[in-house]
């Protein structure tokens, strides 16, 4: 079936997006967004209306930008790290560990210190890259050197940011959580990050001769490798783009708030894997990634502020709201193509 | 003036094998040259020493009268060799100018974009250059396979080739697609470029190459000009003996009743009937050969006999036994061999190793199995056996089947079905894809069976082949036997005809249209032993593996 939402005509959007998918994708959401807030508009007191006022409320909008950081940003590092041929499902991980230690560091300069006239706060932010970064750059070895599992070295990945992050701050700072740091970076912040880093990506990908090569390592390597271009080189670059992104995610999570939660699933919450999810759904596209991100983060932040109105609906059900749209949402636009030699590993003759 | 390139004196060991042994070679300018050779001559080996992938054990590659040493193919594309592999280095989901430029893109901005007009420009001149058609923005997976090799061309000129490497460039083509490539040649070489291509089919060097050159075992046999050599003289040469270019069968009595169909109707997947009311009946000791074009009716009516597709009405009687609603597994235990006319679906498990795919069919049976355990000694032993029987090269059972190279892996699917000890071997193109030695040997294998009394059933495109073996010729069209003739006196005039659906009395069809019938039907006949039908035989990705 071919799905009613690509031949929705909109111009400008054709010269931006050639995938019929991704474009149904943004369609989509602006769409219901746009249909959500006339109806609002017309009928004020009615359920729209109250789901209108929450969806385009300075609030929502605030804690969208804030839960959708970590998710676009991991989703665009795992594009790097899929397109090159390495899956990589630790994004989690590398979300966990910055956001410890982009606390971490900035507690121990000390909040109103700075180094060479950066704030602490963004010293702390650099320090959230470095370790995911550093912790991608394992997995890399792992994986492209060793050859290991791609989805075992994945979950590694995870299991030890999930077990290392809540230690090192029960060794530094007496308990899973850290004390707040009294400061953060505003959510507009996080809004401004998101966007360059998707339209950065998006050019990266499309527009430069790495973002062939990137192509090309994904999809058959020994295309490339046949034409003089290293594919470890390659994997390795999009493996650390990942650890890039991500910190700038996993950073960008803990300093809006201050403070690092390391009970239960960390203050990450699996929003790494709901970035696999985002940057499947939006078929490795960063503009169609950017879209399925803040439709899940919009939707957690709706779903939330709408528990508080009081309607007489178990929270419960509510909660399954982001959810039920999304699996409406796949089922409208279809399926996506994964790289042909994703998840396997390339070995260059003699 | 200095040759294109010279080989000099490349020898190249690897650990047990000496895959080339001291050969020189001198490629002229302009000119296209065949590398001719079975399965594991040597040919890839030494042509991958001249692209770099491999260092020479001892020698020099010299190109355009410099003595050169490639670290990588880098190198060697930096000296103007490029090489186009049989299977293609094109990534599937990218358009046709991403991949010539791939590894090599103009850049503007300071390197942050890709010059796509400049390209784009660069492709459309190339291939106007050179006469080519392509569509710079058609994506790779939608274009067909005789432009992906254009593509692969034209990726070797964009980085400058000179010098061109072809590995079987025809294999995967269609006969119109190959006569493409025949000109695409004549277009290179007369601007000044060298085609070196590697081949094994005898037809193609004599067609399109200017010199060939013969390897055996890693030798060079000999350097000779296209036009002063005759197809036995360099059958000859790359076998090292005579080769008989026609099996010799001698007459035979046949036994007792062994398969008896009659009145079959089959249909195919798409529930269109493909038989439509065959009967027949194949003997002891009796071989019949089914002649005809691809994809008229043979597929279906083998995999009625085999058990693997279910009749819709007829009736199918082996060894005096119906086999209506038999399982296949019934039909291997008793007594049915079976080559399949796809190696890689029906004929090898790829992933697994040559002593698991020796034991399929047999994994049930002693001396493999007893009590429900597999016997890895004896299965290993069995695989060996096949293996030097049927000279499968490397020799080595634990290597995976996808590692093999396409001839190599018929070979041994062959030798597991006929070492079987069957009463009925049902073969379809048993000798496709496979060296000519090695399809003499197969040919003397498959009479040695039938003077043992086994009745077999041979589906071939290969007209010389069916002829050659079969007691009785059947030509098949469309569904029914247009004719059922005798192999010793018909003329390939008459079985063109039949397989066209004509009947014998019928004088009226002229000449012209009885060959247009052999050459749709059955590509390079005749002697070409090394391979079948050219239109039938398509190898696939995991062909031509190991060539060493």
């Amino acid at each position: 079936m071919r799905n009613p939402l690509a031949d929705v005509p909109v111009p400008l959007l054709d010269d931006l997006i050639d995938d019929e998918y991704v474009r149904s994708l943004v369609v989509g959401v602006v769409g219901t967004l746009g249909v959500l807030g006339l109806l609002g508009l017309l009928f004020p007191g009615s359920v729209a209306g109250d789901l209108a006022g929450i969806v385009f409320s300075t609030g929502t909008a605030a804690s969208t930008a804030r839960l959708a950081a970590p998710i676009v940003l991991a989703g665009l590092g795992g594009i790097f790290a899929e397109k090159s041929g390495v899956i990589n499902i630790g994004l989690e991980g590398l979300l966990i560990i910055s956001a410890f230690a982009s606390v971490y560091i900035a507690s121990v300069i000390g909040i109103g210190n700075a180094v060479l006239g950066v704030p602490a706060i963004w010293i702390g932010f650099l320090a959230g890259i470095v370790a995911s970064t550093l912790l991608a750059g394992v997995f890399g070895v792992v994986c492209i050197e060793f050859k290991a599992d791609q989805i075992i070295a994945g979950l590694a990945v995870w299991l030890i940011a999930l077990g290392l992050a809540p230690f090192m701050s029960t060794v530094f700072f007496g308990g899973v959580n850290t004390p707040n740091l009294g400061a953060s970076v505003g959510w507009r912040y996080s809004a401004v990050m998101v966007l360059v880093a998707t339209v950065a990506s998006w050019w990266t990908l499309n527009r430069t001769a790495f973002g062939k090569h990137l192509q090309a390592s994904g999809e058959n390597p020994k295309a490339l490798d046949t034409v003089g271009v290293s594919v470890s080189r390659v994997r390795y670059a999009g493996v650390l783009l990942s650890g890039v992104l991500s910190g700038v995610g996993g950073s960008a999570l803990a300093l809006s708030i201050g403070q690092f939660v390391g009970s239960g699933e960390t203050m990450v919450q699996g929003k790494g894997f709901i970035a696999i999810v985002a940057y499947l759904f939006g078929n490795y596209n960063p503009l169609g990634t950017l879209g399925a991100g803040v439709l899940f983060a919009g939707l957690d932040a709706t779903q939330i502020r709408l528990q508080q109105l009081g309607y007489a609906i178990p929270d419960t059900l509510v909660q399954t709201i982001p959810y039920v749209v999304v699996i409406v949402v796949l089922a409208l636009v279809g399926r996506t193509r994964i790289p042909a030699a994703a998840g396997d590993h390339y070995e260059t003759e003699e | 003036m200095n040759p294109a390139v010279h080989l000099d004196g490349i020898t190249k060991r690897f650990p047990g094998v000496v895959a080339n042994d001291d050969v020189d070679l001198a490629i002229e300018r302009g000119s296209v040259h065949a590398l001719l050779g079975e399965n594991g001559a040597g040919k890839t080996t030494l042509m991958n020493v001249l692209y770099g992938l491999y260092r020479p054990t001892e020698g020099t590659v010299v190109v355009d009268g410099e003595p050169r040493s490639f670290a990588s193919p880098r190198d060697a594309i930096d000296a103007g060799i490029g090489m186009i592999h049989q299977h293609f280095m094109l990534v599937d989901p990218m358009t046709v100018w991403e991949n010539v430029v791939l590894g090599n893109e103009p850049r503007t901005w300071g390197g942050l974009r890709v010059d796509e007009e400049a390209a784009r420009e660069a492709v459309v001149e190339l291939s106007e250059r050179y006469g080519f058609d392509v569509d710079p923005d058609a994506t790779i997976a939608d274009v067909s396979v005789g432009e992906q090799q254009r593509v692969e061309i034209l990726k070797a000129l964009y980085r400058g080739a000179e010098v061109l490497i072809m590995d079987e460039p025809t294999a995967v083509l269609t006969p119109q697609e190959v006569e493409e490539l025949y000109g695409v040649f004549e277009e290179l070489t007369d601007q000044g470029k060298t085609i070196i291509f590697i081949s094994h089919k005898l037809g193609e060097a004599l067609s399109a190459a200017d010199e060939i050159t013969v390897l055996r075992n890693g030798v060079n046999v000999g350097t000779v000009a296209s036009g002063d050599v005759t197809r036995e003289e360099l059958a000859e040469m790359m076998v090292g003996r005579e080769v008989l270019m026609e099996p010799a069968t001698t007459p035979q009595e046949p036994g007792d009743r062994v398969l008896g169909v009659t009145d079959l109707r089959v249909e195919d997947d798409r529930g269109v009937e493909a038989v439509s009311g065959i009967s027949f009946e194949l003997r002891a000791g009796e071989v019949l050969g089914i002649a005809g074009v691809d994809g008229n009716g043979q597929s279906q009516l083998v995999e009625a006999i085999t058990g693997m597709r279910k009749p819709t009405s007829g009736s199918i009687e082996y060894l005096g036994e119906s086999m209506a609603g038999a399982t296949r597994r019934e039909h291997i235990d008793r007594g049915m061999a079976f080559v399949p006319e796809d190696r890689h679906e029906k004929g090898l498990v790829m992933s697994y190793d040559l002593v698991q795919n020796g034991i399929l069919g047999s994994q049930h049976d002693p001396p493999f199995a007893s009590g429900g355990r597999i016997d890895w000694n004896a299965s290993t032993e069995h695989a060996e056996s096949v293996i030097e029987a049927y000279d499968v090269r490397p020799p080595n059972p634990d290597a995976d089947a996808e590692s093999f190279s396409g001839g190599n892996q018929q070979k041994f699917i062959v030798g597991r079905e006929f070492e079987r000890n069957p009463d009925l071997v049902v073969a379809t193109h048993p000798t496709r894809g496979v060296d000519i030695g090695s399809t003499e040997f197969l040919h003397e294998r498959l009479l040695e069976l039938r003077a043992e009394g086994k009745a077999i059933l041979l589906v071939s495109s290969k007209l010389d082949e069916v002829q050659g073996l079969s007691d009785r010729l059947a030509v098949i069209h469309e569904g029914e036997f247009s004719g059922v003739v005798d192999p010793a006196t018909v003329t390939e005039e008459e079985i063109g005809l039949l397989m066209a659906g004509e009947t014998l009395a019928d004088e009226t069809v002229s000449g012209a249209a009885i060959h247009d019938s052999v050459d749709d039907g059955l590509g390079g006949g005749g002697a070409d032993g090394g391979d079948g039908g050219a239109g039938s035989d398509r190898e696939t990705a995991a062909d031509g593996g190991v060539d060493a």
